[in-house]
């Protein structure tokens, strides 16, 4: 990460641009640290490989998967889920366990076909995965300003 | 456990504080009744509205609801909502009235349902809901029965989504509007609030408003209901209703984990399309006609997105803000659809992105990269009732002890010709307006029609007041009731609604 991009965005949450709300919120994010609490250790590594090829990021810099540990460990529902998926604490389970022993080990690319085929063989379950990442990815703030979102500092409106 | 009793007896209790239960609360309070409305949710005050979409899930029902059928609806963000104010925290605000045909579906196509009702006894409350929301909207609607007044406050600027719908209409001769919206284009006094902000374009008004230039309910309906003497009561979980013969004679509800009973002469039901159903199938109630859960209905709601040349911060500026009733009715269909330009937070946006076409890893970013210029429309369409999609109880029961509901739903021929015709108007609309990289997402949008109205009571739950059928004293007011789904956002129908059965209550 560039240091300078992380000090760009910290000065924009911190003026008068950002309200109180949102600022409290997005300051936490950005320096949260997440415990395992609900994954094995060998899901938690096999969920971490998969989020690297759902949405590439840099692990370093934010923890895609810990967000939904720590949904599940709370036992926390998005509000609804597909009929055809059985209730399960973990609903991934299926999914990672369709996953080649050596998983871990393969190239990217190899481990995208992969992915392609589970994609197609647990469409539901593959879907709830990625559309998690995916919002837990594109709710980070350094991720935001990346694409050209500032509009967290709307706290004077803006002006069309 | 042993509920806590409340010796203090209401006059009317309102089960849920959203479109359909706020404004007949405060009528009622108003009137001088002694009235509580039980919401299962917290206040979510204006200083706690973050501009950030996860946090502002707090806005959205997360219990869990299983989707079944064809085209399974998905619930969470796309809707309902839970908290003081209901779903009108989270909704777009696009507040069209109701056309006089889409009451009379049945009548005109010999399919579908008739409302018991006609235009002219829900107009006088449009035109109430327009002046004390403070609607903005434009001089002249193009569409609809004259007006006998023009909306409070003028149109809310365009966002750029609108102006790129406004050029693709024009080129293919479709009419445009600006739209009207239940947000402020300029401050009001609300009795009972305050004065409310205008809109400052932040563009979130689906994760909340933060200003109070949004008509959500509590920030209009709800402060005047207490300043009428209505009490409401946050995280207040309302699992049974009380009974003796056939009238109900209180509530049992859970607030902070603990079991509580009131009582109450009149109960208003109002605790929106599935909740309420889901709360009568547990007990068997006002279901002599077996049509509670029945006739579940959504929207055809497909979306439109585009990729322009120019940025168009698609965040910022009303998402709501135009419209175009021109394919209220189109050949060979049942009723019609309306176009509206939408907004687009980012987290909504890619999560949509990636569940409606399945793409991930590099092409993902690459798409996301383009955020800043993307648009979309979207419509809003008839959707049938039809018997194979309904709200059932799972026997899986929920951390409260209570059944799931599944709810199973499936599209039919209509909707399949109409979320095909409206695909692609939009694709040419957007073409027209220099738009590429299109994609589709396919949703049904709102919840509708699981304890409806009728003009008997074999067939329907509740009377054209509102009434339950069975029940000496129940009402229900909510997007359950509606007979037929109107090719029109459901919202201010439904606010009109529960002033003209507080009305109808009032006058015995
Ligand atoms: C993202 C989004 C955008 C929308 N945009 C528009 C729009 O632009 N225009 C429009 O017209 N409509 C729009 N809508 C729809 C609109 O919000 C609804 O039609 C309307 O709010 C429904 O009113 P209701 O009374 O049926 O339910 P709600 O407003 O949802 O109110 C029901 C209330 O009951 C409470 N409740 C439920 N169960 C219980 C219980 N057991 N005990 C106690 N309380 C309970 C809930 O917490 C909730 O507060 C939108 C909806 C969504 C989700
Ligand atoms: S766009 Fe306007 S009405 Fe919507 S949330 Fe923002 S300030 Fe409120």
């Amino acid at each position: 990460m560039d240091p300078s991009e992380k000090a760009q965005l910290l000065e924009l949450l911190e003026s008068n641009r950002v309200t109180n709300a949102t600022r409290r919120v997005l300051l936490e994010r950005l320096n949260q640290k997440f415990e395992r609490q609900f994954f094995s250790v060998s899901h938690l590594e096999l969920l971490r490989t998969v989020a690297l090829r759902l949405v590439p990021h840099d692990p370093l810099e934010l923890d895609l998967v810990g967000p939904i540990d720590g949904r599940l460990a709370h036992g926390d529902s998005k509000g609804w889920r597909y009929a055809d998926l059985a209730l399960e604490p973990n609903p991934y389970k299926s999914l990672l366990e369709a996953l080649p022993k050596d998983f871990l080990q393969l190239e990217g690319e190899v481990q995208d076909s992969i992915l392609e085929g589970v994609q197609k063989e647990f469409p539901r379950a593959f879907e709830d995965l990625l559309a998690e990442l995916v919002e837990i990815y594109y709710s980070h703030p350094l991720v935001q300003v990346r694409i050209g979102y500032y509009g967290f500092a709307d706290a004077q409106g803006w002006t069309l | 456990m042993t509920p806590r009793t409340q010796t203090l007896r209401f006059d009317a209790v309102v089960v849920g504080t959203g479109a359909g239960g706020a404004p007949l609360l405060s009528r009622l309070a108003r009137a001088g009744l002694k009235v509580l409305a039980l919401e299962a949710g917290p206040v979510h005050p204006l200083s706690e509205m973050a501009t950030d979409e996860r946090t502002q899930e707090k806005l959205f029902w997360k219990d869990e609801r299983i989707s079944s059928g064809q085209d399974p609806i998905g619930f969470g963000r796309n809707n309902s909502g839970i908290g003081v104010g209901g779903s009108t925290l989270h909704y777009t605000a696009y507040v069209p009235r109701v056309q006089p045909d889409d009451l009379k579906l049945r009548t005109e196509f010999g399919v579908g349902q008739d409302w018991p009702l006609e235009y002219s006894d829900l107009e006088p409350y449009y035109d109430e809901l327009e002046h004390f929301l403070g609607i903005s909207g434009p001089e002249h609607y193009p569409w609809g029965p004259p007006r006998n007044q023009s909306y409070r406050h003028a149109a809310l600027p365009l966002n750029a989504a609108a102006k790129a719908m406004q050029r693709g209409c024009a080129a293919l001769g479709i009419r445009t509007s600006s739209a009207p919206n239940a947000a402020l284009s300029a401050p009001q006094e609300q009795e009972g609030y305050g004065v409310r902000h205008a809109c400052t374009n932040r563009g979130f008004c689906q994760a909340g408003c933060s200003v109070g230039a949004k008509a959500s309910v509590d920030v209009t309906f709800l402060p005047l209901a207490v300043k009428g003497g209505a009490e409401i009561r946050p995280n207040s979980f309302v699992t049974r209703f009380l009974l003796e013969g056939n009238r109900i004679t209180g509530v049992e509800y859970l607030r902070d984990g603990l079991l509580e009973q009131v009582f109450t002469d009149t109960l208003f039901l109002c605790a929106g399309a599935i909740e309420t159903p889901r709360l009568l199938l547990m007990q068997n109630l006002a279901n002599s006609s077996g049509q509670v859960g029945r006739n579940f209905m959504a929207h055809v709601g497909t979306q439109v997105w585009g990729r322009f040349e120019e940025e168009t911060q698609p965040f910022m500026g009303i998402p709501g803000s135009l419209i175009s009733e021109d394919t209220h009715r189109l050949e060979g269909m049942v009723g019609g659809y309306l176009l509206q330009s939408i907004g687009a937070m980012p987290v909504t946006y890619a999560s949509q992105y990636a569940r409606g076409t399945g793409t991930w890893g590099k092409k993902l970013l690459e798409h996301m990269s383009g955020y800043t210029k993307v648009a979309g429309i979207n419509v809003l369409g008839e959707g049938l009732p039809y018997d194979g999609n309904f709200l059932e109880l799972s026997p899986e029961l929920d951390a409260r002890g209570l059944p799931k509901p599944i709810i199973h739903y499936s599209n039919g021929d209509n909707e399949k010709k109409m979320a095909a015709h409206a695909e692609k108007l939009m694709r040419d609309i957007w073409t027209a307006a220099g738009a590429h990289d299109l994609w589709t997402f396919p949703r049904g949008a709102h919840t509708l029609g699981t304890a409806r109205m009728g003009q008997d009571s074999r067939s329907s739950v509740i009377n054209r007041d509102c009434k339950s059928w069975d029940l000496e004293n129940l009402y229900i007011c909510d997007n359950s009731i509606f007979p037929s789904s109107l090719s029109v956002n459901p919202a201010l129908t439904q606010m009109a609604l529960s002033l003209r059965t507080a009305d109808v209550f009032l006058k015995g």
